[in-house]
């Protein structure tokens, strides 16, 4: 019997019982979905920028108070004017927007390099079991091993030149991306797979359309860690590696600082490595994974505000 | 409606049996059953006796250890207990993946996909993401999708198990009025003995270890009955009469 028969048996009934059971559901689904109400994003900004500026204040203003108070020796404890007068003539001689460009020139292009290998590494990781068993303890382990201790053989290997540097930094960012992926991957839920299959998505639909963004959260923070590791170890390759063809960078700036005895030029760049930390990841990374993880309702409640 | 046939089958299981560690105790053991086309039915039986596994070989996920599945229409769609959402997308594009995995032309996807959410009731809410929908609606945007697969056979495991009753209720009515329009094969798998004999019109009996059909009732179509009628009360109690018949035995 095809089925237009058996819908059109009642056309009458079926039409009543149809209206009534949508506005019953309407009625259910209104008591059921509660309103989700998001503050403003004025507001919320507001509420994640105000808090930690005030701490800093805080902290500067206790700083200030001690110098002025205590009166410690100004070359082993240069006061936040101090400092602020070193930023000022290291940033007008151009040392410091030099180091600050070649540094973060550097920390992207590495960063980048690895995110271009530490991918399809990921995925091949992922995907082939018996790889992932022989290769993943070793990129685990390399997660752990401190990526400064590649500097001497990789100055052995390419001498005093960017080739070393950048070594260090994939060496540094590449694991971290790789496990990233890799866990993300792992983590996808085995029913969101059997979905996709029952769907009728091929071994490649089933990567990108459903595998792939399952994964995002767990690649979004290996690129996160990544990025971390890549200045880390940027700085780390910067300060020991000075000379040859390798570029006046944050961290051969940290350590010509120290070989002059000026701290307060130290704390200087200090702070500058920490600020430019932060802001690439306040500007690049939190916004993504808001976004990322409110879209998946995983973003709970902000820790920001009552 | 005696005029009515047997009508074509549309799953037909023939000795199938599977077992998951080789040498290990069979889990389904030689289940033979035929599915009519347009059928509803529902298969019910205690806990872990091997419902799910009969419907994900029925639905290919699995492979029987023998025997042999013929699912006549190719493929079916398939719906599950949690609503296995994506839940990155919102409830419109999650059914418009299905339709693009199904090979419908991009242009045509939104409204079709619109059109299948208006079926459910959810036409208002196909902007929103899973999280922001209740468990309920979630199932109804799971029963868009498996619509959308456009697929003569429907395989349901235990879809409603996890929503209130008066949730349920709700959803009872809207599948039974999707089956009588779109004339679906339905194989809904439950463990609840009143929801089959509410839903179904023929309800299998499985026993557990190994699962077989044990049993079997049909019931004649007389129109949309409810889930407090006493027809429904009535057949619950024969039912459960032979499940504890079953426990009974497997405690022998
Ligand atoms: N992948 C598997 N490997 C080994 N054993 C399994 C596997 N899947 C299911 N089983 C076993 O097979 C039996 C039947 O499982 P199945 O999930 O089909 O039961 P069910 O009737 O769907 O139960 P429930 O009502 O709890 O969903 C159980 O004893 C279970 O432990
Ligand atoms: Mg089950």
């Amino acid at each position: 019997m095809p089925p237009e028969v058996i819908a059109q048996r009642d056309p009458e009934l079926d039409a009543r019982g149809r209206t009534d059971l949508r506005t019953l559901e309407a009625g259910l689904d209104a008591l059921q979905t509660g309103d989700v109400s998001s503050r403003s994003g004025v507001r919320r900004i507001l509420g994640g920028v105000v808090p930690p500026v005030i701490l800093v204040i805080v902290l500067l203003l206790a700083w200030q108070l001690y110098t002025v108070v205590a009166h410690p020796r100004p070359d082993l404890a240069p006061g936040p004017l101090d400092v602020l007068g070193s930023f000022g003539s290291a940033w007008t001689s151009g040392r410091l927007p030099v180091a600050v460009l070649t540094s973060l020139q550097r920390g992207v292009l590495g960063f980048l390099i690895a995110v271009a290998i530490g991918t399809p590494l990921g995925l091949l990781l992922a995907e082939v079991r018996w790889l992932r068993r022989a290769l993943g303890p070793l990129i685990s382990g390399l997660q752990v091993l401190p990526s400064v201790a590649w500097v001497p053989a990789a100055i052995l290997w390419f001498g005093l030149t960017d080739a070393t540097v950048y070594f260090v930094v994939l060496m540094g960012a590449v694991p971290s991306i790789t496990n990233g992926l890799v866990s993300g991957v792992e983590q996808v839920p085995p029913q969101l797979r059997r979905v996709g299959t029952v769907l009728g998505a091929s071994r490649l639909q089933l990567a990108t359309r459903v595998i792939l963004p399952a994964a995002l959260p767990g690649y979004l923070a290996g690129l996160k860690q990544g990025w971390a590791f890549s200045w880390r170890s940027l700085m780390a390759a910067e300060i020991i590696t000075v000379g040859g063809t390798i570029g006046f960078g944050l961290g051969s700036m940290l350590q010509q600082s120290r070989e002059l005895a000026d701290l307060a030029a130290v704390l200087t760049t200090i702070i500058t490595i920490l600020a430019i930390g932060i802001i690439v990841e306040l500007l690049a990374f939190a916004p993504v994974e808001r976004r990322l993880l409110r879209r998946r309702g995983l973003l709970v409640a902000t820790a920001v505000g009552r | 409606m005696s005029t009515r046939t047997a009508p074509p089958a549309a799953i037909t299981v023939a000795g199938l049996g599977k077992r998951f560690a080789a040498g290990g105790a069979p889990v389904l053991d030689d289940v033979t059953l035929t599915i009519g086309s347009g059928e509803f039915v529902c298969l019910l039986g205690a806990s872990g006796c091997g419902k799910s596994t009969l419907l994900n070989i029925i639905a290919g996920l699995e492979r029987p250890t023998s025997g042999t599945v013929e699912v006549a229409s190719g493929n079916a769609a398939v719906m599950f207990q949690e609503s296995a959402l994506l839940p990155w997308l919102t409830a419109r594009r999650n059914v418009e993946l299905a339709l693009e995995l199904r090979g419908v032309r991009r242009d045509r996807r939104r409204n079709e996909a619109l059109a299948l959410l208006d079926v459910v009731n959810l036409a208002d809410a196909a902007e929103k993401r899973p999280h922001e929908l209740s468990g309920g609606m979630r199932q109804r945007v799971a029963l868009a999708r498996a619509l959308a697969q456009d697929r003569q056979v429907l395989l349901m495991d235990e879809p409603f198990a996890a929503l209130d009753a008066i949730t349920r209720d709700l959803l009872h009515e809207q599948l039974e009025l999707v089956w009588r329009q779109t004339g679906r094969t339905i194989v809904f798998v439950t463990h609840n003995v009143r929801e089959a004999a509410r839903l179904g019109q023929r309800v299998l009996l499985m026993s557990s270890r190994p699962g077989r059909i044990v049993n079997e009732w049909r019931i004649d179509d007389t129109g949309p009955r409810r889930i407090e009628s006493p027809e429904v009360a009535t057949l619950a109690i024969e039912i459960t009469d032979q499940l504890r018949k079953e426990l009974r035995r497997n405690a022998a």
